[in-house]
């Protein structure tokens, strides 16, 4: 296919139409604001390199032009700080990736005869139709953008416990006390909290999102989750002020969006990170001396973790544990140490399923971890 | 009647088809041709050179629309995704089996049978409200398909048989040519145990299709179309010169025979002459300019057309610009339609037209 410039942008936008349906289904910000960006970087290619590097587009070419769109797409989603959970992000863009090749090779062609030998152009009815879905993710965007939560800035230290109530964005400055997040649709951005109980507890909240955070000298978890989906991303948490913190602890959110922590480095705490009945995703976080886990997976959680390191814990590394299903994957598991006590499934277990729990295992590095993978108590572990 | 298509191959069937699809009924086309049987004389030329695979892709059919091509067709009949993989890296090439089989299917669904009529058309005329053909009509809308006026033969070699009339192989073969038929006629031959020369004055080309990709889009089209016409017929020229597609399969046998020592080439006939009983075969192609075609070269004359050397000067979208006009039109499709666009003489091109013919019929529905 030899595309004219119009004939790319109004194929691409008219293409974009089922990712759009998809991200109005989904009631989402952030899906609208994820097709307004891959319709942006797509257009944006189209006039300033494909129309100027390809006279003639053979069909396999899709497949890296594909390839290079997800890379630029998800790195303009980083840099802007888009909150999509990556998964949805990843179907989203496979359903406009899939859409275009449907739209160009099949649909397009029976809908307009002259569609090949018209360089892609799509007539007056397309036009229109370009227009109608051009104005849908702009107005969406718009509307996102007219509703977007307002920015706080914080500078220097703000004496807490800083309770919110409203959609916020908060951004940067030290809390001191800890944080209480009773709303939906709040960021942190860039905020330490020093001391208190809970550093930072999110209560019956949705879309929470926790980026860049630290936590420093609390005497319960660093961060408290209950009843509520967030994404924490990036996240430190260090220095306890006693022997029954724990650092991240997911908890009782079954019943509502997947949750999901990435990035965090977490130390010296009795339990790095820990869920019970929720659906969570653990993924790239280090975690290092822990006194009774490192990643618990706990009361009929579901999830994955994957790609964390886990270094000197205490009796257990990873754990799936009472009737979770757990996908463990690509960890690595080092100098996990016998606990005292005796008790065979704290010897030192670099990764343990429990109490009928439910594990599948593969790709990971254990080493120096004298218990090794094992199972206990009716569960089972499948590699 | 509102259309009348005037010839009756592989261009007047996409045509058709063509119409059909944008809603015309079959009794308000009549086809006028020589043969009931759209694909008789294309089939009869393949057949002569043992032509087993298009040179044309995908979409090179005759239905209306592009999708589903014969790669999809293919994949969905056999069950297998490897026509859609070959036609996702432009090496699917359909069988000729397969093109005819889906041109007959066309043919069928269409219902181009209810609107042949065969006539041998001498003349078409512009007339108030439209064209009377060999006088009949006036009908608002022509579309002339008359297909290549005639086979090329070489003056130099009266005994030849050509290339596309049937034909078997001598032991000795001298093939005059270098395009597709020819190349095709060195495997044949080779392949029937010939000793073959190849007859040609220059080196052919080596391009996929007929014509370079971008002529097939309005990307390299209206580049085409703003030139002047010294240049349009210079372009056209440069992309008549003879040429057959790149690849082993092609090179592999030649380099064999010619390490046995059964091919070679020459510049002229001068090494056959000591061949007894050598047999020449004429891959020369058609007869070239609207001046071979007695139907074309009569409605120029008495319209006084618009020509450029062998080309009759076509508007864009095929229509012959004076005799074409908000209530009627004159379309021509085929290899004398490339004023328009320079591969007309392939199914795309067939198409081209027939595409641009639809939009003003329906127009004036």
């Amino acid at each position: 296919m030899s595309y004219t410039l119009i004939g790319r942008i109004e194929s691409r936008i008219v293409s974009v139409l089922p990712a759009l349906a998809v991200a109005l289904a989904l009631q989402r910000w952030w899906a609208l604001e994820l097709v307004a960006l891959m319709l942006a970087i797509g257009l944006v290619l189209d006039t300033a390199v494909y129309d100027r590097a390809i006279d003639y587009q053979p069909a396999w070419l899709a497949l890296p032009l594909g390839a290079l769109e997800l890379a630029l797409v998800y790195g303009a989603m980083r840099w802007l700080g888009l909150m999509a959970p990556l998964r949805w992000a990843l179907a989203l863009f496979t359903i406009g990736w899939l859409g275009a090749q449907l739209f160009g090779h099949a649909l397009f062609p029976r809908l307009r005869l002259e569609y090949g030998e018209g360089g892609g152009e799509l007539g007056r009815n397309g036009a229109l139709t370009a227009v109608a879905a051009a104005a849908v993710v702009l107005g969406g965007v718009g509307a996102a953008y007219a509703v977007r939560p307002p920015t706080i800035h914080l500078h220097g230290t703000v004496q807490g416990p800083l309770v919110i109530r409203h959609a916020q964005t908060l951004v940067g400055g030290i809390v001191k006390g800890g944080i209480l997040i009773r709303a939906d649709n709040v960021t942190l951005r860039n905020v330490t909290v020093v001391g208190g109980e809970d550093g930072i507890d999110v209560l019956d909240a949705h879309h929470v999102m926790l980026d860049n955070v630290k936590v420093v000298g609390v005497s319960l978890d660093g961060i408290h989750v209950r009843r509520s989906s967030v994404m924490i991303e990036d996240c430190k948490i260090t220095s306890p002020r006693g022997p029954w913190v724990q650092g991240i602890d997911i908890s009782f959110s079954m019943d509502k969006e997947m949750s999901m922590v990435d990035g965090c480095t977490i130390v010296g705490v009795r339990e790095g990170i820990v869920t019970h009945m929720t659906m969570v995703d653990v993924a790239h976080n280090r975690i290092g001396a822990t006194s009774l886990r490192g990643i618990t997976m706990g009361e009929m959680s579901m999830g994955s973790i994957s790609h964390n390191d886990v270094l000197g814990a205490h009796g257990v590394g990873i754990i799936c544990l009472d009737h979770s299903e757990c996908e463990i994957e690509h960890n690595t598991v080092v100098g996990t140490r016998k606990d005292p006590s005796g008790d065979e499934s704290r010897a030192g277990v670099a990764i343990e399923a429990h109490f009928f729990a439910k594990a599948k295992v593969a790709h990971n590095t254990v080493v120096a971890s004298p218990g090794g993978v094992a199972a206990f108590d009716q569960s089972t572990l499948s590699r | 009647m509102r259309c009348a298509i005037v010839g009756s191959g592989l261009a007047a069937l996409a045509t058709y088809a063509t119409l059909r699809h944008g809603g015309l009924r079959p009794e308000e086309i009549v086809v006028l041709g020589t043969h009931e049987d759209p694909t008789e004389v294309w089939r009869t030329r393949a057949a002569s050179i043992r032509q087993t695979r298009m040179r044309s892709e995908s979409e090179g059919h005759l239905a209306a629309a592009s999708f589903p091509g014969l790669a999809v067709r293919e994949a969905l009949r056999r069950g297998s995704p490897a026509p859609l993989l070959r036609t996702a890296v432009n090496r699917y090439h359909p069988s000729v089996r397969e093109f005819l089989a889906h041109a007959e299917s066309v043919r069928r669904h269409t219902g181009w049978d209810r609107s042949f009529r065969p006539a041998r058309v001498e003349r078409v005329r512009a007339v108030d409200g439209g064209f009377t053909v060999d006088g009949e009509g006036p009908f608002p809308h022509v579309l002339l398909a008359t297909g290549h006026p005639g086979l090329a033969r070489p003056d130099d070699y009266p005994g030849a048989v050509h290339a596309y009339e049937p034909h078997e192989y001598a032991s000795k073969v001298a093939v005059v040519g270098a395009g597709m038929a020819a190349a095709t006629e060195w495997l044949n031959a080779l392949d029937a145990g010939a000793e073959v020369v190849s007859i040609r004055r220059r080196e052919p080309l080596r391009r996929p299709l007929n014509v370079p990709r971008r002529f097939f889009s309005k990307r390299g089209l209206a580049r085409f179309h703003a030139s002047t016409p010294e240049l349009r017929a210079a372009t056209l020229r440069e992309l008549s010169n003879a040429s057959y597609p790149p690849g082993a399969t092609w090179d592999e046998p030649l380099r064999r025979a010619e390490a046995e020592g059964r091919f070679r080439v020459e510049s002229s006939p001068n090494g056959t002459a000591s061949w007894n009983g050598v047999q020449v075969i004429a891959a020369t192609g058609f007869r070239r300019g609207f001046r071979n075609d007695p139907l074309l070269a009569d409605l120029v004359d008495a319209h006084e057309l618009t020509t450029h050397d062998r080309w009759i000067v076509l508007d864009p979208d095929s229509t012959v610009p004076v005799l074409t006009d908000a209530a009627r039109t004159l379309s021509v499709a085929g290899v004398a339609a490339q004023w328009a666009f320079p591969a007309a003489d392939t199914i795309a091109g067939a198409k081209y037209a027939a595409r641009a013919f639809k939009r003003r019929v329906c127009r004036t529905h």
